[in-house]
């Protein structure tokens, strides 16, 4: 009988019933397009952020004074050997870490002083786009061209297999009046070399004024085969919090709880820490312009987006439930009759509910479906890469979907139970 | 009898608007939940990019000034007239720095003379372990400095080099803090810029100035033009790092703002009208009656698009006070700061929620004014 009238009610007043739903399914798929980007925007913009470049410095042990040194005071002696390295064979190793995955790209560098004509100038050696195997056996890419997005390239990008391909800053080629396909002799104390202008780039920095050519040329020229005097890397990080602070002044003073916490939590100094356990001779210091900023920002970002969705949720929630209030008010000649039957007030509201709930459910499925559409509409828009379906957002839209209903059916169920009979029926 | 008409409509409207009090109250919900999203999603839209922008100037400098062609230094008055040229409301900071050689208990580095309250806008990245110096005898030093010398803060440290004129200085200063950034200034000693000028044995000189304005990259070469075209003395330049990523990273969001703007307005203008529709539905009797005592269709429509018009304007007001709570509330919980508020943005809700709830009434009433009075009213 129950189930009957049920569908004698959702047949007959289909239309309604129709529009009841069509609202619903417009509201959850406001709220599921809502919440999914909500959950996803915080990597999105961090992947986004990675094009200020490298967030991590790693330089080795007790040298890292000595690049800026030599630029400022010329008269300053630096002694054969007191330069340290870091071996360029270790660098795999930190795609090997507990947050390999967060790690984005990184690139060695190894810097040295030759002269043109009689001038001074750096010759910079790093990977351009290196593409080598793990030992887990993945694949892995990177290098200077993926870390520095905003170079401004004139000619053919560097090659890491053609050595003699270089590619020359803009200030510097001006100074020298290079062009890209242009020849040129370095000399060093170790002796002469002709290098051919691949590209010209302009980056805004001190770049500008720097020849930048493939890292195993570098080794050949200065006789520092297989060492790099520094690496930068670019890793998706967490922003810091009290724990992080505290683990970055010591991490023994962390109780061992909280040490795994940190260790286990991709902050800027807990992936420090793991390269510095897997390259002990390293010192890895965050860069604290990009690190700090990118919190910040990251932070801000999904604060406006988590209120955002929370007012929108609001506010359909309120909409959805002010039009079911609306629908079920008018039905009082209906209820009217069946309490003039004999109808328990129970009995009502338990039709009633269970009649909004189907018609709620199966809108929001479709509002559902809608909604991931929605989703990766804008994902595609935005941030050119589909948003990641979180599951959470499920049992969350059907809480939201019983709150709504019930909301909404309460001041129109409890109108209904006051009615009178005879007054709704004298016709 | 033009004017008897006006009266009875005017009368009409009201009757039916207060006998139906609990209905027209749900559809006033309705509409004003619909003006708030609207009003508060695109003042938002308008704003966030901007407060945005001013997030990402935690990134420090986005243009700096360096001496131009064969010169080595900068002079402050030719800086300050450079700045000068600069609208003044887009200056967060503009830092001098002047560099130069000295050892600190005979390590070799360099010293850079600065003013700090403009190096705390420019360089808001710098972690400080004590305090900025005060006064012209405190030095701050970086933190490789630091670890290398074993130098902490409190203690004092002889500064010594050569000036300009190749005559020695030597001095005790005092280390009131140390910088860390991960970047050069690591390597670095900080003095206020008097106290470097007193080193050196001239003032009146600076290496590079750094500047932190509120603008896009377009802007910004615009001004570095600008600049580049009346000062001879003087290079400026656009930090490409900072002003690219930030324009490329930037648009993104913005375009995010937009798209969700877009995707919620269109569902709750939906919203509004799928609401407005079955109230309006269940008002067939009321015109089928209508019609039998003599309406035209004519009359009907009017009298819908008057009710129409009256409760989007009402629900558009509410909804203007609450979409300005609500945005200010975001603006305020997520930036700190207070929106701007476009006041033309109010009007242009008020039209857009009246003509939404007025289309939203016609369809169902149009259909409604299709049936006959008899078979709406047989039933009575």
């Amino acid at each position: 009988m129950f189930r009957k009238m049920v569908k004698g009610a959702l047949v007959r007043q289909k239309s309604k019933f129709i529009m009841i739903a069509f609202t619903v399914a417009l509201g959850i798929s406001l709220a599921t397009a809502m919440l999914n980007v909500m959950f996803d925007v915080g990597d999105k913009v961090n992947q986004e952020l990675k094009a200020y470049g490298a967030n991590m410095n790693i330089v080795p042990r007790g040298s890292s004074l000595l690049s800026d040194l030599y630029e400022v005071d010329e008269n300053y002696d630096i002694q054969a050997g007191a330069e340290k390295f870091l071996k360029e064979e270790d660098l795999p190793k930190i795609k090997m870490i507990f947050w390999a995955n967060n790690i984005v790209d990184f690139t060695p560098y190894l810097q040295i002083q030759v002269k043109i004509g009689q001038e001074k100038a750096d010759l910079v050696g790093t990977w351009f786009e290196k593409n080598f195997k793990l030992p887990t056996g993945d694949e892995f890419s990177t290098g200077i061209l993926p870390l520095k997005p905003w170079w401004d390239i004139d000619g053919q990008p560097g090659d890491d297999e053609i050595l003699n391909k270089v590619m020359v800053g803009k200030e510097l080629a001006e100074h020298f009046n290079l062009k890209p396909g242009d020849s040129f002799t370095v000399v060093t104390d170790r002796g002469e070399r002709s290098l051919t202008v691949g590209s010209v780039f302009q980056s805004g920095g001190r770049e500008d004024e720097q020849i930048y050519a493939p890292l195993q040329l570098v080794q050949n020229i200065s006789g520092k085969e297989g060492l790099v005097q520094r690496v930068e890397v670019s890793a998706l990080t967490t922003p810091e919090n009290e724990l992080a602070r505290r683990a970055a002044q010591d991490p023994n003073s962390l109780s061992s709880l909280e040490r795994d916490a940190w260790y286990c939590t991709a902050y800027i100094s807990a992936i420090a820490y793991q390269i510095e356990e897997v390259i002990p001779e390293a010192r890895v210091k965050a860069v604290w312009q990009v690190a700090d900023s990118e919190g910040s920002i990251l932070q801000k970002t999904q604060l406006l987006m988590l209120l955002l969705t929370f007012l929108i949720l609001l506010c359909s929630a309120l909409a959805i439930s002010n039009l079911i209030t609306a629908s079920v008010m008018e039905r009082s000649a209906e209820i009217g009759l069946m309490k003039a039957m004999g109808a328990g007030n129970i009995s009502i509201t338990l039709l009633i509910l269970y009649e909004i709930l189907i018609i709620a459910f199966s809108g929001g499925a479709i509002g559902y479906c809608a909604g991931i559409g929605f989703a990766q509409l804008i994902g595609h828009t935005v941030f050119a890469s589909a948003v990641a379906v979180k599951g959470i957002v499920i049992p969350l839209i059907i809480i939201l979907i019983m709150i709504i209903t019930f909301l909404g059916s309460l001041p129109a169920i409890r109108i209904l139970l006051s009615l009178r009979p005879s007054e709704v029926l004298h016709g | 009898m033009r004017n008897s008409n006006r009266i009875f409509m005017v009368k009409m409207l009201l009757n039916s608007l207060l006998r139906r009090r609990s209905r027209i109250a749900v559809a006033l919900i309705g509409i004003a939940i619909g003006a708030t999203v609207l009003l508060g999603m695109i003042t938002l839209c308008y704003d966030v990019p901007r407060q945005l922008g001013q997030e990402f100037r935690s990134y420090g400098a986005n243009m700096i000034f360096m001496p131009a062609g064969r010169a080595t230094s900068l002079s402050l008055d030719d800086v300050n007239l450079a700045l000068a040229l600069l609208p003044a409301e887009k200056i967060l900071g503009a830092t001098v720095y002047r560099y130069a050689s000295a050892r600190i208990n005979l390590q070799p580095l360099t010293a850079a003379g600065t003013d700090f309250t403009q190096a705390a806008q420019t360089s808001p990245f710098w972690k400080i372990d004590g305090r900025l110096p005060s006064q012209d005898n405190e030095i701050l030093i970086g933190a490789d400095v630091a670890e290398l010398t074993q130098l902490a803060p409190g203690m004092s440290a002889l500064v010594s080099g050569r000036n300009k004129n190749r005559v020695g200085f030597n001095r005790p200063m005092l280390i009131s803090g140390i910088v860390s950034s991960g970047g050069a200034e690591d390597g670095f000693i900080f003095m206020n810029m008097p106290a470097m000028e007193s080193l050196q044995g001239n003032s009146g000189e600076a290496d590079m100035v750094e500047l932190s304005l509120t603008a896009n990259e377009e802007e910004l070469g615009n001004i570095a033009a600008a600049i580049n075209g009346s000062m001879i003395n003087i290079k400026a330049q656009l930090v490409k790092r900072i002003t690219r990523s930030e324009a490329s990273v930037l648009s993104k969001l913005e375009s995010l703002v937009y798209l969700v703007t877009a995707v919620v307005l269109l569902l709750t203008m939906i919203c509004v009208a799928t609401t407005m529709m079955t109230i309006v539905m269940e008002r067939r009797k009321e015109i089928g009656l209508k019609k039998a005592i003599g309406a035209d269709s004519k009359n009907v429509g009017r009298e819908f698009l008057a009710e129409g018009l009256i409760m989007g304007i009402t629900g558009g007001l509410i909804g203007s006070v609450c979409g300005l709570i609500f945005a200010q509330l975001i603006s305020d919980s997520v930036f700190a700061r207070s929106i701007n508020i476009e006041i033309y943005l109010i009007p242009l809700t008020l039209i857009i929620s009246g003509i939404v709830t007025v289309l939203a009434c016609l369809v169902p009433a149009r259909r409604a004014m299709d049936v006959e009075p008899s078979v709406v009213l047989r039933g009575e």
